[in-house]
């Protein structure tokens, strides 16, 4: 491998790990304060992406500026957390929080199922394709490459800032600290006067628009096509068992060493490039089965 | 000020306290005894709304039966659970502060309370910067009982404070206990134990809880203290 080919395959990871970070956070906040693995989050991820891919397309088509792309890629995973995923948790999931793991993860899979219907329904089964964010952002050279600078430099930064802005949150705002007091100890921090459904709800909406958003930066970049929920929410799950659920540091460095896994698979090993996350993940949790930052009891029951 | 009756409370099919009527004055400091498993920590949970019961529990004549129980802390009920449940992300002030911030309190009224917190117990002033999760077991309960203080103003409800304290440690827990009670005349305090002899120099009333049910006890002069072994018994 020269050092081009080194250099592709190490842009493509972070490009990919940034994006899969995104949904992966989400996934893993929501875990650590709800307890319950959220298969439903790869709609988020689908419906995030098709709203951009839809409404840019449509702003563009009109002779608007394609900047306008960036402000719509927030706006569309806001009102995605918040129209579909807020429902979702005060209607349904607050029902079965009691209820035995394996009858909240077929709830949550029978959401899945429910809104890549809706997908089908609202946007059809053509694939959206909408880059003028990517255009928009020109192209670098580094290396001898040519790279877009949207997935060269956009997308890791933002992921950067989603990263830091999260832990500034958590620390450093009363709802972030909320969110940390009730992912210790919900009856503690009832005890307090927190009310743990409203500390619920924000947390499923900012996890499931941090999963749209991850949706949205991909419509710039691929195909927006049915089944890509799908494909995300494997890998998110991938991310989160190795970094140690709950752990939000943890699957930023976990989603950069599988995502450059896997981009360098694609370079070296085509044949196993779907198999190297799942690989990368097996190893991981054979030598310690809590992941790379998790805690064997990281909660009191 | 507090009120039960006909309280049953039902765990796992297990009736865990069976018609449970019981007054609780103003200004009252009620030693709640029991052996291991009487149902003290569920009278106390009951009153913060963590059980699914049945009957009524009022509140300075108000029923709270149907509250939630995040509203309760803010009609100035301070909990400190048995096992210290500080939160370890935040520091020891940051702990006590919380129920402050949760509640909304002015600036001005959380620096008196926190102001009330440091008098009656000092000690946490010089540990306030310490990550929660960094102090002892002993440490964990001061801190619990100054987070509980800051909340409550007019309840505080300790369950088993004593439970695991070196014996200097648990001198020190008894004579905060005191400050407060010369501090805030006013404020009602529950405190379970399964050691009577614990509470007899400041308790003024025991409620005992035996096999789900609840009488009045008394906090019998002849059960050793095993704080001051030496000393005769006193009342406060």
């Amino acid at each position: 491998m020269n050092l081009q080919l080194f250099a592709l395959a190490f842009f493509d990871g972070i490009a990919y790990a940034a994006l899969v970070f995104l949904v992966a956070v989400g996934l893993t906040l929501i875990f650590g304060v709800l307890r319950v693995l959220n298969v439903a989050h790869g709609s988020f991820y689908a419906m995030g992406a098709y709203a951009t891919a839809s409404t840019v397309g449509a702003i563009v088509a009109a002779g608007y500026s394609p900047w306008l792309a960036f402000p719509m890629m927030i706006i569309a995973s806001a009102l995605i957390g918040g129209l579909i995923g807020g429902p979702v948790e005060k209607l349904l999931l607050r029902r079965i929080y009691d209820m035995e793991e394996v009858l909240q993860i077929l709830v949550t899979f029978a959401v899945f199922m429910i809104l890549e219907d809706v997908q089908r329904l609202v946007w059809g089964v053509q694939p959206y394709f909408e880059s003028s964010a990517l255009m928009v952002l020109g192209t670098v050279d580094v290396l001898g490459i040519t790279y877009t600078a949207y997935q060269l430099i956009l997308l890791p930064v933002v992921a950067i800032l989603v990263l830091v802005g999260l832990r500034i949150f958590l620390r450093h705002t009363l709802s972030g600290k909320l969110i940390l007091a009730v992912t210790e100890d919900r009856e503690a921090a009832t005890a307090i006067g927190v009310n743990v459904d409203r500390v619920y709800l924000v947390t499923f909406v900012v996890g499931a628009s941090l999963a749209a958003f991850g949706g949205a930066l991909a419509s710039a970049t691929t195909s927006v096509i049915p089944g890509m929920g799908a494909d995300m929410i494997v890998l998110s799950f991938a991310v989160v068992a190795t970094a140690g659920l709950g752990r939000i540091e943890g699957a930023a460095i976990t989603a950069l060493l599988i995502g450059l896994g896997r981009s360098f698979a694609v370079y070296l090993a085509p044949e196993l490039d779907v198999l190297v996350p799942y690989l990368i993940m097996l190893a991981v949790l054979l030598v310690r089965p809590e992941g790379l930052f998790g805690m064997a009891h990281t909660r009191k029951i | 000020m507090l009120e039960f009756r006909d309280v049953t409370v039902t765990l796992g099919g297990v009736r865990v306290l069976r018609d449970v009527s019981f007054l609780i004055n103003t200004s009252d400091t009620v030693a709640l005894i029991g052996a291991n498993g009487a149902g003290k920590t569920t009278t106390l949970r009951s009153i913060m709304g963590f059980t699914h019961m049945t009957g009524e529990i009022r509140f300075l004549r108000e029923d709270i039966t149907k509250l939630p129980p995040a509203k309760r802390p803010g009609l100035g009920i301070g909990y400190a659970a048995e096992d210290r449940r500080l939160f370890s992300a935040f520091t020891v002030e940051e702990n006590i502060l919380m129920p402050a911030q949760v509640a909304r309190l002015t600036a001005q009224e959380t620096t008196r309370r926190l102001g009330r917190v440091y008098t009656i117990l000092p000690e946490l002033k010089e540990m306030a910067g310490r990550p929660a999760g960094s102090v002892s077991g002993g440490q964990g309960k001061m801190v619990a009982l100054g987070r509980a203080l800051m909340i409550g103003t007019r309840l505080i409800m300790l369950d088993e404070p004593f439970q695991g304290l070196a014996p200097a440690l648990a001198r020190r827990y008894a004579e905060a206990l005191r400050t407060l009670r010369d501090h805030d005349p006013d404020v009602t305090l529950i405190i379970t134990e399964s050691n009577p002899g614990l509470l007899r120099r400041f308790a003024d009333r025991a409620l005992v809880v035996e096999r789900g049910e609840m009488r009045e006890g008394s906090l019998a002069e002849d059960a050793p203290d095993p704080l001051h072994p030496a000393s005769p018994a006193t009342t406060p």
